[in-house]
């Protein structure tokens, strides 16, 4: 329990510097930040436009009053509100997140049925023919940049064989089996970067797993094969596994911004992107600080599993 | 080095090109001619022209160059600045560690796109928002691997020596750390700019990096999206481009890595996941059966350099309630003997030939499932080192009753009830709650105690014990033995115990069989064999270890690797008593019950 309270206090820590360096960020742009927001393209903005937003953004306050503030407000919830259209970003954030989160869940799922099982049977049969097929497959499938696949899904499926919509989003209320059509090929681009990289990192740590000692002392017991490789050979293969999966949900993360732009996932995307072109900072901040919050989040419950995996984590 | 070569060849080329670009007789890539829109072919432009008329081939060089000069550019100046925090950090220690290594590590909380874009949104797009950018987010990379080397470095003798010659820091950093980080650091260049290619891309597609209407693959893709039905191939020409890289990139990286690591090269030997096994070469023995009879039992691994035998012709005997000792040293073959007979041999290695018949049945030339069976069941082994050999994720005592429910249908709570039985038969206090535990919550003793209370759970008639005390305490080893000992009398089993220690030989054990470089050299009843050795190796192990707990010493030299094996006499280079006779093979002779594989054995017991 103890280990449990240090690993969230330190989750707690890393998002308090999280908000710290986001909120430093407009301080340590070189000039006047507000000037900066507003110059596009090299005209200079407005002097009394320039007064305007700097009040808006309390830039005019002390400094430490500012960050007082920005962290009180964080802790109500409360992100401020849009400099476009003066819509609260935090209610912005609450209809989109879950979007999000649902095509993180798909594909993360969609990755693990598929290469976990896929990187054990390579791993099992090393070198023969499927080991050498998915091996290459994973290979080509990692460096495919996740916008060209969704792009490319989109003209096959979409255009030429005319299987799927090439986009949009149906609430699940509205129409299930709609939904999770419109689910299915976002998912499977979110899926591919993730199934490439627990593919590679299973069939090594199987094959790792497959020459300890136990593995042998468990053979000399005359455990069946299937047995031995279930409960002494994955169970033990899957402890790193897990580590490398959490620190791939950055990379996951940034895909998913990718990927609800190519098929239009109305997710936090797209007021992430129309907030960068128009140089919206506090939702821009509220969207990043949403996001990378959730990259903590999902790293700690990967620890938490790693625990429940590894005894030797919590008891020693 | 074809791994190599392959993938940065391609690499190369591609760099090349790009950089050609200015010379190379293409057309302006930014200029419009809205006549040729999305026109599949014009003379000059054999890729046609994009939704501006634009020149795809000529935007598909400019686009390599912008997309590597930005990625280059990020990745060379993460490296000089990681480089130089990470020495510092790894040099002074202190503040400056907490500064350079903590304080980049910060960069980590954020997914890297997330951060790309909240500087984006400050500086606006751009070529320099973006180097500056990538170069931020790969800088913990380059700041770890240098901390970590120097780290190690400054504990190294040489740099201890420079270091005392009065040398200046700065220096020591440059010319003698420097050099030995070149490989880390070369390593994480290439993730780097592979990466920096993909981040590139994928921002530019979003509208994000580079400002049109300088060329980049990702506004390529971008801008082609909206055509994609009437002119596909304007998607599919820089998906292409960019997959390619990105794929020559990745293998590059691996095969750096691979070479940086000093792994690659001759390869993993080539396994064979069926043992096929050759016909007996000896005829069923008369009776009376002895419970193990091993007989010209060979074993051949393929190494790239040909074939080694790490068992050659092995043959001893085994009565039942009796207890033979195999000794030798480091590399004599003996426990891959035992892993053999049990058909546990890992899968490079293979039995050539031999027949080892457990009650008649031979082991070798049986089916893997028959074999499985006895495994557990009528044979068992405990190994060398426990901690190791306990699945670390298992509590111990579910350990134990799998091994029972392996081999006999019973019920999950009675197993388990017999498990803390088994626990407590082999001397384990407070069974009940030590069956709960997990092997790192053991002591060394306790857990060997458990392999033990494994290996006996269903009365085996065979036990092969593999160094059971090699990794234990002194006062542990002696209880193991007793307790060895004792379940061979109470059980009636065969004990085969596999050890390099003479001294337990002599405690323990009726039979021996003394092994050099994977012979057996001799072999015979204990006492005889310890009162008149026959073999200078038995007389020069005897001689070295009074009270054998440790390795032998004091015979000089060391057991030849199995592919540098002498001619004649394996151990002649060894020994003091070698002469011209010894460069032939000598063959294993019989004399009054002992055996002995030696030319003049006969002159030197005279």
């Amino acid at each position: 329990m103890w280990w449990l309270a240090k690993r969230i206090g330190l989750s707690l820590l890393l998002m308090w510097v999280v908000a710290t360096i986001v909120f430093l960020a407009l301080h340590m742009v070189p000039g006047d930040p507000a000037e900066m927001l507003l110059s596009t393209g090299g005209a200079m903005p407005d002097a009394y436009a320039i007064q305007e937003l700097r009040e808006r953004l309390g830039l005019n306050r002390p400094i430490l009053e500012q960050y007082g503030a920005f962290l009180l407000g964080l802790t109500r919830g409360d992100l401020g509100t849009s400099l476009v259209d003066d819509y609260p970003v935090a209610a912005e954030i609450a209809l989109r997140l879950p979007r999000t989160l649902e095509l993180i869940v798909a594909g993360t799922l969609l990755a693990v049925a598929i290469a976990l099982p896929a990187g054990t049977f390579a791993a099992v049969r090393q070198g023969g023919a499927f080991d050498r097929t998915a091996s290459a497959l994973a290979a080509v499938l990692q460096a495919v940049p996740v916008f060209v696949l969704g792009t490319l899904l989109i003209l096959v499926l979409a255009q030429w064989l005319r299987w799927m919509p090439a986009g949009g989003y149906t609430p699940f209320a509205d129409d299930p089996v709609r939904h999770l059509v419109l689910l299915s090929l976002p998912a499977i681009a979110v899926a591919k970067g993730l199934a490439a990289t627990i593919f590679r990192m299973t069939r090594a740590s199987v094959l790792d797993a497959l020459s300890r000692d136990h593995v042998r002392t468990a053979r000399a017991k005359g455990l069946t094969p299937q047995r031995v490789l279930r409960r002494h050979v994955v169970r033990n293969a899957l402890i790193p596994v897990t580590t490398v999966l959490g620190l791939q949900m950055g990379t996951l993360l940034g895909g998913t911004v990718l990927v609800e732009y190519v098929f239009n996932w109305p997710g936090l995307s797209t007021p992430l992107l129309r907030a960068v072109e128009a140089r919206d900072y506090p939702m821009v901040v509220g969207i990043v600080i949403t996001v990378s919050g959730l990259f903590l989040l999902i790293n700690l419950a990967m620890d938490l599993i790693y625990a429940a995996l590894d005894p030797r984590i919590t008891r020693s | 080095m074809r791994r190599l070569w392959f993938p940065a060849a391609i690499v190369g080329l591609i760099v090349l090109i790009a950089a050609l670009a200015p010379l190379l007789p293409l057309m302006d890539p930014v200029r419009q001619d809205v006549a040729n829109r999305l026109a599949a072919y014009v003379p000059g432009s054999p890729m046609g022209r994009d939704e501006f008329g634009r020149d795809v081939m000529s935007r598909l060089i400019w686009g390599a160059r912008s997309s590597l000069a930005v990625a280059f550019a990020s990745a060379a100046i993460a490296a000089v600045i990681g480089t130089a925090l990470g020495l510092l950090g790894g040099w002074f220690r202190g503040l400056v560690e907490v500064l350079a290594i903590r304080g980049a590590d910060v960069v980590l909380c954020f997914p890297p796109v997330l951060l790309a874009l909240l500087v984006v949104t400050l500086l606006g797009p751009g070529t320099g928002t973006l180097i500056l950018v990538l170069s931020v987010l790969y800088l913990p990379g380059f700041i770890r691997v240098s901390f970590a080397e120097v780290l190690s470095a400054r504990g190294q003798d040489f740099v201890e020596a420079v270091r005392a010659l009065g040398a200046r820091t700065p220096r020591i950093l440059l010319r003698t750390v420097l050099p030995n980080i070149a490989g880390p650091v070369l390593v994480q260049v290439s993730l780097a700019v592979a990466s920096a290619v993909v981040l590139e891309s994928g921002l530019s597609f979003l509208g994000l990096g580079v400002v049109p209407p300088t060329p980049s693959w990702g506004l390529m893709i971008r801008g082609a999206r909206a055509t994609m039905e009437q002119a596909p191939m304007l998607l599919l020409w820089p998906c292409l481009a960019l997959t390619i890289t990105i794929l020559a990139m990745n293998l590059l990286c691996d095969a750096v890595r691979d070479v940086a690591d000093k792994r690659g090269g001759g390869g993993a030997p080539k396994l064979r996941l069926v043992d096929r096994l050759l016909p007996g070469l000896f005829p069923a023995p008369a009776a009376p059966q002895p419970l193990l009879d091993v007989q010209g039992l060979t074993v051949e691994i393929a190494v790239p350099g040909g074939i080694i035998r790490p068992v050659d012709d092995l043959g001893f005997r085994l009565d039942a309630g009796r207890t033979l000792a195999i000794v030798g040293e480091s590399g004599s073959g003996k426990s891959m003997a035992a892993t053999a007979i049990m058909g546990l041999l890992p899968p490079a290695a293979r039995v050539a030939a031999g027949v080892a018949r457990l009650d008649g049945e031979d082991l070798l030339r049986m089916p893997e499932d028959a074999r499985r069976k006895l495994r557990g069941g009528a044979m068992a082994m405990v190994f060398q080192d426990p901690m190791s050999s306990l699945n670390p994720v298992h509590r111990v005592g579910d350990q134990v009753a799998e091994a029972i429910r392996a081999h006999r249908e019973v019920p999950a709570a009675q197993a388990s009830a017999e498990a803390v039985a088994l626990l407590k038969r082999v001397g384990i206090a407070d069974p009940e709650r030590r069956a709960r535990a997990y092997p790192h919550e053991l002591s060394g003793g306790m857990r060997q105690r458990v392999m033990i209370a494994m290996a006996i759970a269903n009365k085996p008639r065979l036990l092969i014990a593999d160094e059971p005390t090699t990794a234990l305490d002194v006062t542990v080893q002696a209880a193991i033995l007793d307790l060895l000992a004792e379940l061979r009398r109470e059980e009636g089993m065969g004990l085969v115990l596999i050890t390099h220690s003479l001294g337990v030989v002599a405690e323990v054990a009726e039979d021996v069989v003394v092994m050099y470089a994977a012979q057996v050299v001799e072999r015979g009843p204990v006492d005889q064999v310890f009162a008149r050795p026959l073999h200078p190796y038995t007389r020069a192990l005897l001689a070295a270890v009074p009270d054998g707990d440790a390795e032998p010493e004091g015979i000089p030299g060391v057991v030849p690797r199995p592919d540098r094996w002498p001619p004649g006499c394996r151990f002649a280079p060894r020994c003091a008593f070698a002469t011209a006779a010894c460069e032939t093979p000598p063959p294993l002779e019989e004399v009054q019950g002992q055996a002995v594989r030696c030319v003049r054995w006969r002159e030197l017991s005279a």
